[in-house]
């Protein structure tokens, strides 16, 4: 008789792994990253390789050489990683500062934590807000996207550079002009934040692209709903309260929503499965919290966006939520 | 409107009813039988003959060994060879009366005829002897004695008898094939179970995946309630949305009743009692034809076969699973793994050889590559076994806890509720065993329970 396999139940698996929901990830970024690339032009196509080669590469030196382990990279989680921090900074930004983002995103904040599964902080969140410290010229340096294919036939040192709506309003309020005079001057609109040529990441560029990867996520059962939804109905909600009490001194609910990295924040970095909440009540705690956070730093800390730090302060308070938040078990009150 | 379910966890499993157009065929006897003393749940029967004896179809040949525990009759007429031990499918010794059939003679008082008898007997304790003294077990996966049950302590009420016609594991199609064939008899069963529960009312729950019996089913009892006679009255079908485990039985109670069995306690604590719908037509049978437990149905399925290799076989207790695989066409070489029972619950069988059971349901062939594990990697903290798990449990939790040997903390998290359905390794996409993990743990920690003095 042939020889078989004898094994307990179940007998079958659902067949998804950690390779197939990070290549989903992956997946799902490509459109935000693509919009960035046309409208971006050569140099932001230099920094999402520079970002996730810098990624991978450093993953598997520090798997073969350091921890002599079988590698990981096959599990698309760098790739993420890479793709995350290039979209996380301007589109002028020099290369080598993305290489030294890759660094401590998964030199500092993965691996020394034991890699995919362990690490407490987002790192691609962790890379960013270390650059952003770092290197605050590279890291402001808006540039402004022109029309589509503007940018590839000029050099990047060519394009035009201006403040970010989030960056405009924080300077205007401080130099004592109420946000009517602050929009009659810059002339924002909600349609132009959607698909968006305003100055950002490179990544915000089109919130619109952001959200097709939401809903790509969300058919593919990846990422659940919970995160991204509170973090926009508190973002929401907490502006909603201070536009209401003064409207020309604090932007309004779909203003915050629409501008900064509230998009990429909320779908893609929220969302890190190691950094977030395993209950469905915890997921909403946590994004309550980055919401408010956010808000928070916007209306009154001293920079005009604030999601990053947001995420990253949640992110440190993920295993005492889980600790008190359950889901609700079958015959237990 | 989307059909009910029960609230938490569950697993979108694939249908894979590749059997569902195959008719019950009987199977032919072999030359030898050998029936199994440990074929339900509970004590072991214990053996009432010896080598050497003739017996008859339906004749006793074991005792009940306990309270919890089933009459056992022979499947065929012949002569008993031994009384020994042999190997079951996982390769564990128990006992089992080995036969030389010689003919198909049957006891006296069997009614043999196909004629439907539609109506219930009065007398609960003339239906509880009947069930009990014909060996009926639970044949929806637990094999748990029906009589016992059936007769619920008296400070209990039985509120709703809940008939499972879910089949929610993947493949398996023995009971929708009963349903579709004999839709009659599985209802005069649930007729007699609810007038031996003191006539409480009475939900058929089917999947709606498989609306030809959901159609089957509501015909017959349609034409029941409109024959008139008493014990009808009270009996519904409910289509329930396919999801997995919908049959497991705290399960099946949400969905049908909205309620939640507390943790360690009996659905009847709820007021519900769950019987398959085979377990209704063992009941019809042993009740109406007075007709023991010597035969039950089950199917031969996997993708590694061609449909007309697939088979829903009658067959009788005891004939060996080789026997069955041979005359079904032989085991296809793709067959990696051999499972009785469906693929998420059921078990491997390591013994082919083994006799068939009451419990038996399938032989279900999987290949090397739908049923090999993938290589363990670490937890991503994704959730999804969470998501996944019925009992609302937290699977990536309990394993850590296992792992360390961290009793109390086991327990805190409720790890003795878990069901064992498999909802948590299905889902998991770092491939980290979580049943067979978690169900060591739940085995210790079920011990320590055990072990405390009673209050």
């Amino acid at each position: 008789m042939a020889s078989r396999i004898v094994s307990p139940n179940p007998h079958l698996h659902a067949a998804v792994s950690t390779r197939s929901l990070m290549r989903d990830v992956v997946i799902a970024l490509l459109p935000a990253t693509a919009v960035s690339i046309v409208f971006y032009g050569w140099h932001e196509l230099l920094l999402v390789a520079v970002s996730v080669a810098s990624c991978v590469l450093l993953e598997w030196a520090i798997t073969r050489y350091l921890l002599k382990k079988p590698s990981t990279i096959g599990d698309f989680s760098a790739v993420i990683t890479g793709l995350l921090l290039a979209l996380n900074v301007p589109s002028t930004c020099p290369w080598w500062v993305l290489a030294i983002g890759a660094v401590v995103a998964i030199g500092v904040a993965k691996m020394t934590f034991g890699g995919l599964g362990q690490n407490v902080f987002n790192p691609a969140i962790t890379g960013r807000v270390f650059l952003l410290i770092s290197f605050p010229a590279y890291m402001t340096n808006w540039a402004v996207p022109g029309s589509i294919g503007e940018a590839w036939g000029s050099s990047v040192v060519d394009a035009v550079s201006g403040a970010t709506p989030l960056g405009i309003v924080k300077e205007g309020l401080a130099s004592g002009m109420t946000l009517d005079e602050i929009y009659a001057d810059n002339g924002f609109s909600y349609l132009e934040m959607l698909y968006s040529n305003l100055g950002g990441s490179a990544g915000e560029l089109c919130v619109a692209a952001l959200l097709l990867g939401f809903v790509y996520l969300l058919v593919r059962r990846v990422i659940k709903p919970h995160i991204t939804l509170s973090i926009w109905a508190s973002m929401f909600v907490f502006a909603g309260i201070f536009y209401l009490i003064d409207p020309s001194h604090f932007t309004d609910p779909v203003f915050n929503l629409l501008t900064g990295g509230v998009m990429l924040g909320s779908i893609y970095m929220a969302t890190d499965y190691v950094t977030s909440p395993m209950s469905r009540s915890g997921m909403v705690v946590y994004g309550v919290g980055i919401g408010i956070i956010t808000m928070l730093i916007r209306y009154f800390g001293a920079y005009p966006e604030g999601i990053s730090f947001a995420i990253l302060i949640m992110n440190a308070f993920v295993p005492i939520i889980n600790r008190f938040c359950h889901n609700k078990k079958y015959g237990r009150a | 409107m989307a059909n009910r379910t029960f609230s938490i966890g569950g697993s979108h499993t694939a249908d894979k009813k590749l059997s569902k157009d195959c008719a019950i065929e009987v199977l032919p006897m072999p030359s030898t039988v050998y029936v199994s003393m440990n074929q339900h749940l509970g004590a072991p029967a214990k053996p009432l003959v010896a080598a050497g004896d003739t017996v008859k179809v339906g004749q006793v040949i074991g005792e009940p060994g306990g309270f919890i525990s089933a009459f056992v009759h022979s499947p065929a007429s012949g002569t008993v060879k031994s009384v020994a031990p042999r190997k079951d499918l996982a390769g564990n010794s128990t006992l089992c009366v080995e036969i030389a059939v010689e003919g198909d003679e049957w006891v006296e008082g069997v009614d043999l005829s196909d004629t439907l008898v539609k109506a219930v007997p009065e007398d609960r304790a003339f239906i509880l002897d009947r069930i009990r003294l014909n060996g009926v077990v639970g044949l929806g996966g637990a094999t748990f004695p029906a009589h016992v049950k059936l007769n619920p302590a008296p400070d209990k009420k039985a509120e709703c008898l809940i008939l499972n016609g879910s089949e929610c594991e993947p493949y398996l199609t023995s009971d929708y094939r009963m349903m579709l064939e004999h839709p009659s008899e599985i209802i005069v069963g649930a007729a007699i179970m609810r007038r031996a529960l003191g006539g409480c009312r009475c939900v058929i729950g089917i999947e709606d995946n498989k609306p030809e019996a959901v159609a089957s089913m509501t015909k017959a009892l349609d034409e029941l309630k409109a024959s008139g006679l008493e014990g009808y009255e009270d009996i519904s079908i409910l289509p329930l949305m396919k999801k997995y485990p919908q049959g497991g039985e705290k399960q099946l109670i949400n969905a049908v009743m909205g309620r939640e069995v507390k943790s360690l306690g009996l659905p009847i604590d709820v007021g519900a009692v769950v019987q398959n719908v085979m377990t209704a037509f063992a009941t019809y049978e042993a009740v109406q034809k007075n007709k023991p437990l010597v035969s039950n149905v089950l199917t031969v399925t996997g993708d590694c076969l061609p449909i007309e290799k697939q088979h829903n076989y009658k067959f009788r207790i005891g004939m060996p699973l080789s026997y069955i695989a041979e005359y079904a066409g032989g085991v296809p070489e793709e067959a990696a793994k051999i499972v009785s029972g469906g693929p998420m619950m059921g078990k491997a069988i390591a013994n082919l050889d083994a006799p068939t059971v009451k419990g038996s349901s399938s032989l279900l062939y999987l290949t090397e590559d739908q049923t090999r594990r993938g290589k363990e990697s670490d937890c991503i903290r994704c959730g999804r076994c969470t998501e996944a798990c019925p009992m609302g449990l937290e699977p990536f939790l309990l394993v850590k806890l296992a792992r360390n040997a961290m009793m109390d903390e086991l327990e805190a998290n409720a790890v003795q509720d878990c069901i064992e359905c498999g909802c948590c390794l299905y889902s998991c996409p770092a491939y980290i065993p979580l049943l067979d993990i978690i169900r060591i743990g739940k085995g210790d920690v079920m011990k320590i329970i055990k072990s405390r003095p009673r209050k």
